[in-house]
């Protein structure tokens, strides 16, 4: 059987009515930001969850960074990875401490904003120290996963019984050749889901060259230079011809219905194996410069967890958001909730009380976002 | 002999727009490179208590302005030279040179860009219309923008660069701040480097407000002041920079008639991108002018003889890419009060750009700048190729950190300079293409200085 059937396997087990989705536990570390400590606070959430080792050891691990929109565009000025991207400090101390739990391959990969050049570069260009990064630990690879890659083909991944958009995605390979996904995340607001947290990170494994604005009609464009509103966001063009398409474009063309549900469908045809966000420093009212309204804070926090579904709904939850509410309450205002959309998926549980929280308490790590 | 001194003077004028008659303001220039200074009225004591201080002073001139009592006026304070700054009619300006050539006077042209005199032997070739430099505001609502792109700069560089690429003669940009701005330093310090970067001297100019204050004597003025020597300085200690070559790859054929004199054109397209692009002008177009380039924009194809087609044929045979701009456009020709490309030129333009961007794509056609976004850069080499040099500007408001420069050259040292900082050894390291040097922050401006192998 091969990593793609076994995968697909995986993706088609949907929950039967009575089953109730998987919990695991979610750690919460307090760090006052990433100049110090920030290592030590990584080791310790990876023990509160049981340990890397039995996750990583010798296996390879793939780590989806979460680099939203293009690095020219600041908030403030400030540097990327303390506002709307994920920090490389903590990139580099998460990358150390697979190496040292003995990872044998540890892949960072992002479809990159609008390109579909080297990883390396895109990385260059966000002022991140791509030296340091490579040798953090051994065997460290980049892919820019816009595109086919270094792979040089896609895999599909069919999503579990229950999608509403696709049936299946066509993604890089290299989230198939990956013992371990890892979907670390920024804390933030969403302008159209709400929260941007581990599972909405993964929106990005897509490559531009198939659901971008620019994809090829038939075949993908290996040069993509621009992003995928036009195909996910409103559904105002099929994806490439390659790829499955849509299973009823008759659906709704509101982003507000289409991307909660999208993102859910890839995490349930990709699943993730280790959820971490990044709350040390970050912003609040959305997920980037572009959105107007945009608020610089400190939360201190690092959040990890083995579900994505139960992160997420921990870190809401420390947010001061309701992780089950229902479109309309904050801060799903014009939107569905990708959480329990997952959720409904057989991803994992929005029920806090479920859910076991080691280190900090949610009370203890409360950080209110705008509501 | 003596004007062929003041001649050779009148090149190296670092030049300031100055308010004021009071001797004592001169004091303002103490440690300060300005040696030129551009007035509106002149006096006998003034313009003395100045050439003390080895300071020209040169009479400014507008149209309309009565010859007759102008050169009467600058006759009785001695002053160096006179400025004319506007559209002359060709025979009143005629009427100021020949007066100046009989008071052995320097005769600085300012008019518009449309108006510029390229083919003349002054010392010094400029004019007053420039934009201001800086970062374009996002426009309209931002929520409605995309997580796309990056910032926009505002420049007169690709202007400065060919007008540096047609004459030898010093360049002057004599544009003013925006009426009723009141400017952070940083823009001044900004107009500078904008114009240094192409080799070119911005005539410094205040708001009335700073210029008030710093007349006052006012701290926080005075404090603006030094920065602003400090900056003209950084450019004058290496005035030799200026002879550099544009050391790009890219090669841009161009000319006033195919839109050279204006700004936010093709040049400013590339510069935004920090492709180091060299300027053309098709009349110094020869296969030898190509020598080094690998790919070569024509914007405007019809407009070439005979000779210059074989030399982009030549080009063309021995491997190199050429870019021609679409058939049968013409840029609109020259305008008085217009220094930009109206909307409809720039779709066209955008059309040659599609195609450069995408033909540039990820190639090194000299030096590779990462995180550079909000700045904008040059690449020159000495004359001997032994050194190579990266002019940096960075136009946010905000310290530029974690610039990562690829330079496509065998190099073995680099050193970071900057205005008013000690110079900062950095570490060269290889890659594929040649060297990779990482620079950890620029304050505004830098210039990074390469030994290389020739």
């Amino acid at each position: 059987m091969t990593r793609r059937e076994l995968l697909g396997l995986f993706a088609g087990a949907a929950l039967g009515p009575a089953a109730q989705p998987p919990a695991a536990p979610v750690a919460i570390a307090r760090v006052a930001g990433y100049d110090s400590g920030l290592e030590e606070a990584v080791a310790r959430l990876f023990d509160q969850l049981g340990g890397l080792g039995r996750l990583v050891k010798g296996k390879t691990v793939t780590i989806k960074l979460n680099l939203t929109g293009s690095p020219a565009l600041r908030f403030e000025g400030r540097p990327l990875g303390t506002t709307h991207y994920v920090h490389p400090r903590v990139v580099g101390a998460v990358v150390r401490a697979m190496g040292q739990a003995g990872a044998r391959r540890i892949r960072l990969v992002e479809s990159c904003w609008a390109t579909g050049g080297p990883m390396e570069e895109f990385l260059l260009d966000s002022g991140w120290p791509v030296r340091a990064l490579a040798s953090a630990a051994p065997g460290v690879e980049f892919e820019n996963t816009n595109n086919r890659g270094k792979f040089g083909r896609y895999v599909r991944f069919k999503v579990a019984r229950g999608a509403w958009i696709y049936p299946a995605y066509d993604l890089n390979a290299a989230y198939e050749q990956t013992d371990v996904f890892v979907s670390l995340a920024k804390l933030k607001n969403h302008e159209t889901c709400g929260v941007t947290l581990s599972l909405k990170n993964c929106f990005g494994i897509t490559p531009a060259s198939i659901y971008g604005d620019d994809a090829g009609r038939d075949e993908p464009n290996e040069n993509p230079t621009k992003g995928r509103a036009d195909v996910f966001h409103f559904g105002k063009r099929p994806p490439s011809r390659s790829a499955p398409q849509e299973l009823d474009p008759s659906s709704s063309r509101d982003p507000g219905y289409r991307v909660p549900r999208i993102t859910a469908e890839l995490v349930s045809a990709r699943p993730v194996d280790l959820a971490i966000i990044d709350g040390i420093q970050t912003v609040t009212g959305g997920e980037g410069p572009w959105i107007r309204g945009l608020k610089f804070v400190e939360p201190g926090l690092l959040i990890a967890g083995l579900n994505p579904v139960c992160t997420d709904a921990v870190a809401m939850a420390v947010m001061g958001y309701d992780p089950q509410a229902g479109r309309g309450a904050p801060p799903f205002r014009r939107c569905d909730n990708t959480l329990k959309l997952a959720e409904s998926l057989g991803v994992g549980t929005t029920d806090l009380r479920r859910i076991e929280v080691r280190g900090l308490t949610i009370e203890q790590a409360r950080f209110p976002f705008p509501t | 002999m003596l004007l062929a001194l003041l001649v050779a003077a009148a090149s190296a004028w670092v030049p300031a727009r100055w308010s004021s008659t009071d001797p004592r303001s001169l004091e303002l220039l103490a440690n300060t490179p300005v040696n030129c200074l551009l007035l509106e009225r002149v006096s006998r004591d003034f313009v003395a208590a100045a050439s003390d201080r080895q300071i020209a002073v040169l009479r400014v001139v507008r149209p309309g302005e009565d010859p007759g009592a102008i050169v009467k006026e600058a006759t009785e304070a001695g002053v160096a030279g006179l400025v004319l700054e506007g559209a002359f009619a060709e025979e009143v300006a005629q009427q100021f040179r020949d007066a100046a050539r009989q008071a052995n006077w320097t005769v600085v042209e300012l008019p518009p860009r449309a108006r510029l005199r390229l083919n003349t032997d002054a010392p010094i070739v400029g004019t007053y219309e420039g934009l201001w430099p800086g970062i374009r505001a996002l426009e309209g609502d931002a929520a409605r923008a995309a997580p796309t792109g990056g910032p926009w700069v505002e420049t007169n560089t690709g202007f400065l660069r060919y007008v540096r690429a047609v004459t030898d003669a010093a360049v002057w940009i004599a544009n003013k701040p925006p009426s009723g701005s009141v400017l952070p330093v940083q823009r001044y310090l900004n107009a500078i480097a904008d114009a240094a970067l192409a080799g070119a001297r911005w005539v410094v100019a205040l708001d009335p407000d700073f210029d008030r204050r710093l007349h006052g004597r006012d701290a926080k003025a005075l404090d603006a002041w030094t920065r602003i020597a400090a900056h003209l300085k950084f450019y004058e200690d290496h005035a030799e920079w200026r002879r550099w070559r544009p050391a790009g790859r890219l090669a841009l054929i161009q000319d006033e008639s195919s839109g050279a004199l204006l700004s936010g054109g093709i040049l400013d397209m590339i510069a935004v991108k920090h492709a180091p692009v060299r300027p053309l002008p098709r009349t110094r177009l020869t296969a030898a002018a190509l020598k080094d380039a690998r790919l070569v924009v024509n914007v405007d194809p019809s407009s070439l003889g005979e000779a210059e087609k074989e030399a982009l044929r030549s080009f063309t045979r021995s491997g190199g890419t050429l870019l021609s701009g679409p058939p049968g456009w013409k840029f609109p020709p020259p305008q008085e009060g217009r220094i930009t490309l109206e909307e409809t030129d720039l779709e066209r333009l955008n059309e040659i750009w599609r195609e450069v961007n995408s033909l540039v794509g990820r190639r090194n056609l000299g030096a590779r700048l990462f995180n550079a976004a909000g700045m904008l850069s040059n690449l020159l080499a000495s004359p001997d190729g032994k050194q190579i040099l990266l002019h940096l500007a960075n136009f946010t408001d905000y310290p530029a950190e974690n610039i990562t420069v690829h330079v496509a050259a065998a190099c073995h040292a680099a050193r970071l300079l900057a205005p008013g900082e000690p110079p900062r050894t950095l570490s060269p390291y290889p890659i594929e293409e040649g060297v990779a040097v990482e620079i950890e922050r620029i304050a505004t401006s830098a210039a990074l200085l390469l030994d290389c192998k020739p």
